[in-house]
C-alpha cells in the first residue's frame, strides 16, 4: 500500500500509528522532559511542580485524542520526535488527563470505528457547527475550559477559512455563533473539570491479566466464543492470546499485545488466523468486564461486538448462543460466561434435554422449547450465573437489513487507501399482538442467516447501473465487496464506481419468503483517515 | 432564488428537491461518523442523498475542492495542512494512485 511521504511535510518525521501503538515505552526517557526539550519552543511552562504547561495542561482526551494531536503538531507544526517518544506523550496524557468511563459512554463508537452510526445531537448549533465536518464524537470526547474552546474556533478559522462560507455557514453569522453559543455551550457540556474525572482518578486501577471468557457476533460469520489469556502488566503492558470459535466450528486463533490507557482504556493489535486485528475496549471499574469491539486493522469495517469476563469473576453469563430458539423445536445452545453452575434454567417453557459438553467458560446443552412455550424473552441463569437472554419465537414476522443505512467506499486499484466494504446482518423480528409487522410491539429475535442480493436504489442508479459498477454482494455472507476506486472508462462521464444500492435480505420462513432491506451508499474514498472520524 | 431559473438537468433537480422540502431530509439522513454533511458540493453523498450529483468522476475536479479545503476531514486541504499533497499527481486523472493517505499506517 502506498503511504504519503510525510517527511516532506512534517521535515523529516516520518510519523507512524494510525492505530495508537501498542509497544514499549520502558527506555524513553519521561514525558514531561520531552515537552521540556521538544515543546517549549511554542508553548510555555507554567509551572514546575506539578508540572503545568500551556494549552496542553488544560484538557482532556481520548488516548486517540492525544495521537492526534501530538501527530497535527508533527503534521502543521513542525514538532520532531520520534515514534517512541510519541509514544510516550500519549500514554503520559491519557493517563494524567484522560476522560472518565462514564464521559465517554455514548461516543465510544468513534473510538471502536463503528463508522456507520447515525449520529444525533440534540443541539442543532452543534450538528450544524461542529459535527458537519467530522464526527460529532470528535468533538464529545474532548473536555476543555472555555478559554481553550474559543482557541479551537481560532484554529479552525484560520487553517481552514472556507468553512466561513459553506453551506450552513454563509447563512448566518458563524464567527458570533460560534464564541457567544457554542464556546459556552461546549464549555458547559463538556468541561475540563467534572466530578467523574476527580473521581476516576481516585479509584485504584485494576491489573488485568487472567484468563478471560469471551463472546462475540461477527457479521458473516456468527457467534463466537473463546478464550483471552492475558499476561505481563508492567507499565500496564500485556501479551494477549485469544483461543475460540464460532459456531461453524472454525477456529479463531491469534495473539499479540495491549496497552491500558487510563486505567480502562484498552487496546491490543493481534493477529488472528493471519488478519491484523484491534481491540478497542473498556475495562470495568472493578477490572472483571472488557466490553467493546474487534475489527480489523486494515477494514476496520469488519469487526463485532464483544464482551469478555475475567474468570473468578462473579459468576455471569455472557451470551447464550444462539440467542434465540422457535417454540416446538429442540436446538444446540451453549453458554458463555464464568462460574457456569451445574443447574441450568432456560426459563419457563424450555427443558434442558442434556448436557453436551461444559468446561470453565462455556456450557452447551441440547434444549426443546415446548410447542406450548410462550412467546418472548426469558433470562437465563446456570447455577450463580446469569446476565444473558434468549428470545422464545414462534414464527419470523419480518426481517430487517442492519445497518439500515450505510456508506462504503470504493478502493484499492493501486491507490493508497483500502476498500471499505459493507458488511450486512438481516435481523428477524415476531409480530406482536395485533399481529402485523413493522410495529412497536414486535420483538426482536436474532440475526439469522438469509440470502443475499443489491437492486439499484432509485431509477437513476438503475439508468447508471450501479449495481454493475459498484461491487459485488457475496449472496451467503451479506458481505459487499465494493468495486475498484479511480475513474471508470466504461461509465458516463467516466466517472467512478460509486452507487446507489438497494441492501435485500430474504429469509425462508414457512415456504414464504421473507424480504428486508436497507440503503447502501458506495462512495468514493477518503485520504484523511484518522483514528476518530 | 425566485429571479433564478434553471437551465440544465441538475439546476432543475434541485429546483426540485428545495421545492418538495427534500434537501432538510437528506441532511439529517447522512450524518453517519466520519461523513460530512458539506454538499454544496458533497463529498460522500450530493445534496439529494445520492451519488449521481458528486463531481463526475471525482478525480477531475479534485485540487479545485482540496485546494480551498471543501471537505478538510476527508480530502487533504492544500490550502495550509498538505500543501504538497499533489506533488506527483498533478494530473489526478491519470495519477491519482500517488495521492496518499495522510495518516499514516501503523509500522507495528
Amino acid at each position: 500500500m502506498k503511504k504519503y511521504n510525510l517527511s516532506k511535510l512534517a521535515g523529516g518525521a516520518v510519523l507512524a500509528g494510525l492505530l495508537l501503538p501498542v509497544t514499549s515505552t520502558q527506555a524513553s526517557p519521561d514525558a514531561e522532559s520531552i515537552i521540556r526539550s521538544k515543546c517549549l519552543a511554542c508553548h510555555t511552562e507554567e509551572s514546575a511542580e506539578p508540572a503545568q504547561f500551556s494549552r496542553m495542561s488544560h484538557q482532556r482526551k481520548t488516548p486517540e485524542g492525544w495521537l492526534m494531536t501530538i501527530a497535527r503538531m508533527q503534521l502543521m507544526h513542525g514538532l520532531k520526535v520520534t515514534d517512541e517518544e510519541r509514544r510516550t506523550l500519549v500514554k503520559y496524557f491519557a493517563d494524567k488527563q484522560g476522560l472518565a468511563p462514564e464521559e465517554t459512554a455514548g461516543s465510544r463508537y468513534a473510538m471502536e470505528r463503528r463508522l456507520n452510526t447515525m449520529e444525533s445531537f440534540e443541539s442543532t448549533n452543534f450538528t450544524e457547527m461542529c459535527a458537519r465536518c467530522h464526527s460529532g464524537a470528535r468533538v464529545t470526547l474532548q473536555r476543555r475550559p472555555a478559554a481553550e474552546w474559543e482557541h479551537l474556533v481560532h484554529f479552525h478559522m484560520g487553517q481552514w477559512p472556507t468553512l466561513e462560507y459553506q453551506a450552513l455557514a454563509r447563512d448566518r453569522d458563524w464567527m458570533d455563533l460560534a464564541f457567544k453559543e457554542m464556546v459556552p455551550e461546549l464549555a458547559s457540556n463538556y468541561s475540563l473539570k467534572s466530578d467523574s474525572w476527580n473521581q476516576w482518578q481516585q479509584m485504584a486501577k485494576q491489573p488485568l491479566s487472567g484468563s478471560w471468557s469471551f463472546s462475540g457476533q461477527m457479521p458473516g460469520k456468527g457467534d463466537l466464543r473463546g478464550v483471552m489469556t492475558v499476561s505481563g502488566g508492567q507499565g500496564d503492558q500485556y501479551k494477549v492470546k485469544v483461543d475460540g470459535e464460532y459456531a461453524d466450528g472454525s477456529a479463531f486463533k491469534g495473539s499479540g499485545s495491549a496497552i491500558v490507557y487510563t486505567g480502562y482504556e484498552w487496546r491490543a493489535n493481534l493477529t488472528v488466523d493471519g488478519v491484523k486485528m484491534r481491540q478497542v475496549f473498556a475495562a470495568s471499574a472493578d477490572g472483571s468486564e472488557l466490553t467493546g469491539r474487534m475489527f480489523e486493522s486494515i477494514h476496520d469495517e469488519a469487526g463485532m461486538d464483544f464482551t469478555a469476563i475475567r474468570s473468578g469473576s462473579t459468576p455471569k453469563l455472557l451470551s447464550v448462543q444462539p440467542e434465540y430458539i422457535r417454540a416446538g423445536s429442540t436446538e444446540v445452545l451453549t453458554l458463555v460466561g464464568t462460574g457456569i453452575g451445574q443447574k441450568i434454567d432456560l426459563g419457563d417453557g424450555i427443558k434442558v434435554v442434556s448436557e453436551l459438553y461444559r468446561d470453565d467458560n462455556k456450557v452447551v446443552v441440547q434444549a426443546t422449547a415446548l410447542s406450548s412455550a410462550e412467546t418472548g424473552q426469558r433470562k437465563v441463569k446456570a447455577g450463580k450465573a446469569n446476565g444473558a437472554t434468549l428470545n422464545v419465537f414462534d414464527q419470523i414476522g419480518s426481517v430487517r437489513v442492519v445497518p439500515e443505512f450505510s456508506v462504503a467506499r470504493v478502493g484499492g486499484n493501486g491507490g493508497s487507501t483500502p476498500k471499505y466494504n459493507g458488511h450486512f446482518q438481516a435481523e428477524a423480528w415476531m409480530n406482536g399482538a395485533d399481529g402485523q409487522p413493522g410495529t412497536d410491539d414486535d420483538m426482536r429475535i436474532g440475526f439469522v442467516p438469509a440470502k443475499w442480493h443489491v437492486e439499484p436504489f432509485d431509477a437513476q442508479a438503475e439508468a447508471d447501473r450501479d449495481t454493475h459498477f459498484a461491487g459485488q454482494m457475496d449472496a451467503k455472507t451479506g458481505v459487499f465487496t465494493t468495486a475498484a476506486a479511480g475513474p471508470n472508462p466504461e461509465r458516463r462521464m467516466s466517472t467512478n464506481n460509486a452507487g446507489n444500492l438497494k441492501v435485500v435480505a430474504e429469509v425462508e420462513e414457512n415456504g414464504q419468503t421473507l424480504n428486508g432491506d436497507g440503503q447502501l451508499i458506495v462512495t468514493v474514498q477518503r485520504w484523511n483517515n484518522p483514528p476518530l472520524p | 432564488m425566485k429571479h433564478l431559473k434553471p437551465v440544465n438537468n441538475k439546476a432543475h433537480t434541485l429546483t426540485q428537491a428545495v421545492a418538495d422540502d427534500q434537501v432538510e431530509e437528506v441532511v439529517a439522513m447522512q450524518s453517519l461518523a466520519g461523513c460530512t454533511a458539506t454538499t454544496d458540493p458533497g463529498w460522500e453523498i450530493d445534496a439529494f442523498g445520492s451519488v449521481t450529483s458528486l463531481c463526475q468522476p471525482m478525480e477531475s475536479d479534485l485540487y479545485g475542492c482540496a485546494d480551498p479545503c471543501w471537505w478538510p476531514a476527508q480530502v487533504p486541504d492544500m490550502m495550509n495542512t498538505y500543501p504538497d499533497w499533489n506533488s506527483k499527481s498533478q494530473d489526478s486523472l491519470e495519477d491519482w494512485r500517488n495521492l496518499g493517505t495522510v495518516f499514516p499506517a501503523d509500522k507495528d
